[in-house]
């Protein structure tokens, strides 16, 4: 049953910004492996993966993250300490070493300076260390990011467009340190293009609606279930199984997007 | 170095305090060396100084506070997102906030009090003058990095300063109790006036206490805990009762304050202020001819005395009282022994225009000037060409007449001027 499994659960989960809905009440999960999220820019995936990363609150259902639910203060604070995140502009942190970013996270995390190095060591970045972040460049910087987002062996990773802005080679690099870096990694991109090729499922974001792209591209994207009871602004307070709300139809791919995330 | 102590380094970066703080400093320097009194070393004037330091600073560190906090959200994804306590990232950077405010602010102390030093400070100390400024500071701090969190946009700290800032620049001191809330709004404290030390007192607990309150109710807020619902009541209920005892005050934040003068005592006994003792060897100088002039009067003084601004000036017993600018002004001491001159006469009005013109001429005699540009008259003739100690014997005769403006152009003859001549009485001083 995917709902024993899943590391992210939502039931009637929608999410407004600005006015209007990015998600629609709607009931998914995510289990293990690599998913990816598709959308245009606006689209508000940034948005839904901040809300995944428990920085945002949804605005109508329940959202349980790593069989915690975010609602209540101690599940937030029990889960808090197993995701990692790495959003799309992190480079507010440039002026940093990437060796000072890593400890900088690695503080928070709770975690100690071998683990530090451990990262370092792990993401090929001992010689980087002492390199600022905004001289790096853009494949090593990610990985620094990475480093930082992983420091603390997260149950749970959510990248945010981590290949915009790097070339294939730097591209095809990277996608198997992102494969490993958890059990559950959630990326996001512009374009389904990019992430079917190496995702283990790929969503799509557009219209405040997600549907679920077939693997590998064939068929038609297949809406997920909108909650029929969730309205907006109500809270369920459980969580049902997803298996019958999970539909494997394979469908075609959806248009490729080109924007950054929100 | 510790963990803890890297991320305080990158922090303290981060938040630009390197710049901050000696740029705070410099601004409260600045502010502070304005409000001092030049000339005058009064203790409750230093702190005064210091605290309108902190009007400026305030603001200034509220506003810097609200924009570290605007640009730390933007690390919220590593910070928040934490085994550690949700409000951990939050009071890391009020710690350091609040550290550089406390740096820069003991610096302009550090200024304040060399400077009052400097000048052998007079006037009771107040501890509590310190901590006072310091933790207005800190409130503002707070308040100020508090706003940037809740409201996480560009124009919180412009929004932040917008209103700090008129808040420690508007209040008028003594006009209303609100000007005694920190950042407090004091006048200069005259001489022979002090800080009441319950106000300071109370405005430390209500700063205190505000800041606990806020930090609480964010901590509190951040990490939805409930206990920290009672330490957050008891911190209100601290700033509440300190509220009431400001409100109280009716604004009035000094009170008559007695204090042991410094004097001089040859060749006149002379005493001052002590936060004014660098006027004394003026002072005295002036005041001697004067002395030396009524000496055998019934006016006559062998001991100057200054006043409170509150109290008038009088000549009486052998005393002279007088005021004293506060900033000692060029001319305080000529101004002084006009008021001893103005002592001596009766606001009677005077007899005729000739009596008026008879006391210029003595007057001008007093006060060591030259004798007021007048009708030549023989009586003045007369008392041009006599000797200092013929016209001191004249004026023992005439005390009276001088007094109450009756003087004739008969009282510029007789015997009287004649008999005197070269005689001493008295006393006091006797000569120039």
């Amino acid at each position: 049953m995917i709902a024993g499994n899943s590391a992210i659960v939502a039931t009637g989960m929608g999410v407004r910004r600005g006015g209007r809905w990015l998600l629609r009440p709607v009931a998914f999960g995510m289990a293990e492996g690599v998913i990816g999220i598709a959308g245009p820019p606006g689209a508000g995936k940034s948005t839904l993966l901040a809300t995944f990363a428990t920085l945002r609150r949804p605005q109508a259902g329940v959202l349980e993250i790593l069989g915690h639910d975010t609602g209540n203060s101690a599940g937030l604070r029990a889960v808090r300490g197993r995701i990692g995140y790495l959003p799309g502009r992190f480079c507010w942190a440039e002026t940093m070493t990437a060796g000072e970013f890593i400890g900088y996270a690695a503080y928070y995390k709770g975690m100690r300076a071998a683990d530090v190095d451990q990262a370092l060591e792990r993401l090929g970045l001992t010689e980087s260390a002492g390199t600022e972040l905004s001289l790096l460049p853009p494949d090593v910087r990610l990985r620094a990011g990475l480093a930082a987002t992983c420091v603390h062996a997260p149950a749970l990773v959510l990248l945010d467009e981590p290949l915009n802005g790097l070339g294939d080679a730097a591209a095809a690099e990277t996608i198997p340190v992102l494969r490993s870096l958890a059990p559950t990694v959630v990326v996001t991109a512009g374009s389904a293009a990019e992430l079917t090729p190496w995702c283990d499922r790929v969503l799509a974001l557009e219209g405040g609606r997600l549907a679920e792209l077939p693997p590998h591209g064939a068929g038609r994207p297949v809406p997920l279930p909108a909650a029929p009871d969730a309205a907006p602004g109500r809270r369920r307070p459980s969580v049902r199984p997803l298996a019958a709300l999970l539909p494997r139809i394979v469908l075609g791919r959806m248009a490729a997007g080109s924007g950054a995330g929100v | 170095m510790s963990e803890f102590g890297r991320v305080l380094r990158v922090e303290a970066r981060r938040s630009a305090l390197l710049v901050a703080v000696p740029a705070l400093a410099g601004a409260g320097v600045i502010a502070a060396w304005l409000s001092l009194v030049p000339g005058v070393a009064y203790w409750d004037n230093s702190v005064v100084a210091l605290l309108n330091a902190v009007l400026l600073l305030g603001p200034v560190a509220a506003a810097l506070s609200a924009w570290a906090a605007v640009r730390e959200r933007n690390l919220d994804y590593l910070r928040d997102l934490t085994a550690r306590s949700p409000a951990t990232a939050a009071l890391l950077d009020l710690l350091l906030l609040a550290a550089g405010a406390l740096i820069a602010y003991t610096a302009v102390t550090a200024v304040v009090v060399t400077s009052t030093l400097a000048r052998a400070g007079a006037g009771p100390l107040h501890p509590l003058g310190v901590p006072v400024g310091a933790s207005a500071l800190v409130l503002h701090v707070v308040a100020g990095y508090l706003a940037g969190r809740v409201a996480p946009r560009p124009a919180t700290p412009v929004a932040v300063l917008a209103l700090s800032w008129p808040w420690a620049m508007l209040r008028e001191p003594g006009r209303s109790w609100l000007s005694l809330l920190p950042p407090p709004a004091f006048g200069r404290v005259a001489l022979f006036t002090g800080l009441r030390p319950g106000v300071l007192a109370d405005q430390l607990v209500w700063a205190a206490g505000l800041t606990a309150a806020l930090v609480l109710a964010y901590a509190g807020w951040t990490n939805r805990r409930a206990f920290v619902a009672v330490p957050l009541a008891v911190a209100l209920a601290v700033t509440a009762v300190a509220t009431v005892r400001l409100a109280s005050t009716g604004g009035r934040a000094v009170q008559a304050a007695p204090v042991a003068p410094a004097c001089r005592e040859w060749p006149l006994t002379v005493c001052v202020h002590p936060a004014q003792r660098a006027a004394l060897p003026t002072l005295t100088a002036a005041a001697v001819p004067l002395a030396a002039r009524l000496n055998g009067t019934p006016a006559g003084f062998t001991r100057v005395e200054q006043r409170p601004l509150t109290e008038p000036t009088v000549v009486a017993g052998g005393v002279a009282t007088v005021h004293l600018d506060e900033e000692l002004a060029p001319g305080y001491q000529t101004r002084a022994v006009r008021q001893i001159r103005d002592g001596l006469v009766t606001a009677r009005a005077c007899a005729s225009p000739a009596a008026v013109r008879y006391r210029a001429l003595v007057d001008a005699w007093l006060l060591g000037e030259p004798p007021p540009q007048a009708p030549a008259t023989a009586a003045a003739r007369r008392f041009g060409g006599w000797s200092e100690d013929r016209r001191r014997a004249w004026l023992r005769v005439h005390f009276a007449a001088y007094r109450d403006c009756a003087l004739r152009a008969s009282s510029f003859t007789g015997p009287a001027a004649g008999r005197h001549k070269g005689g001493k009485h008295g006393s006091g001083p006797s000569s120039a």
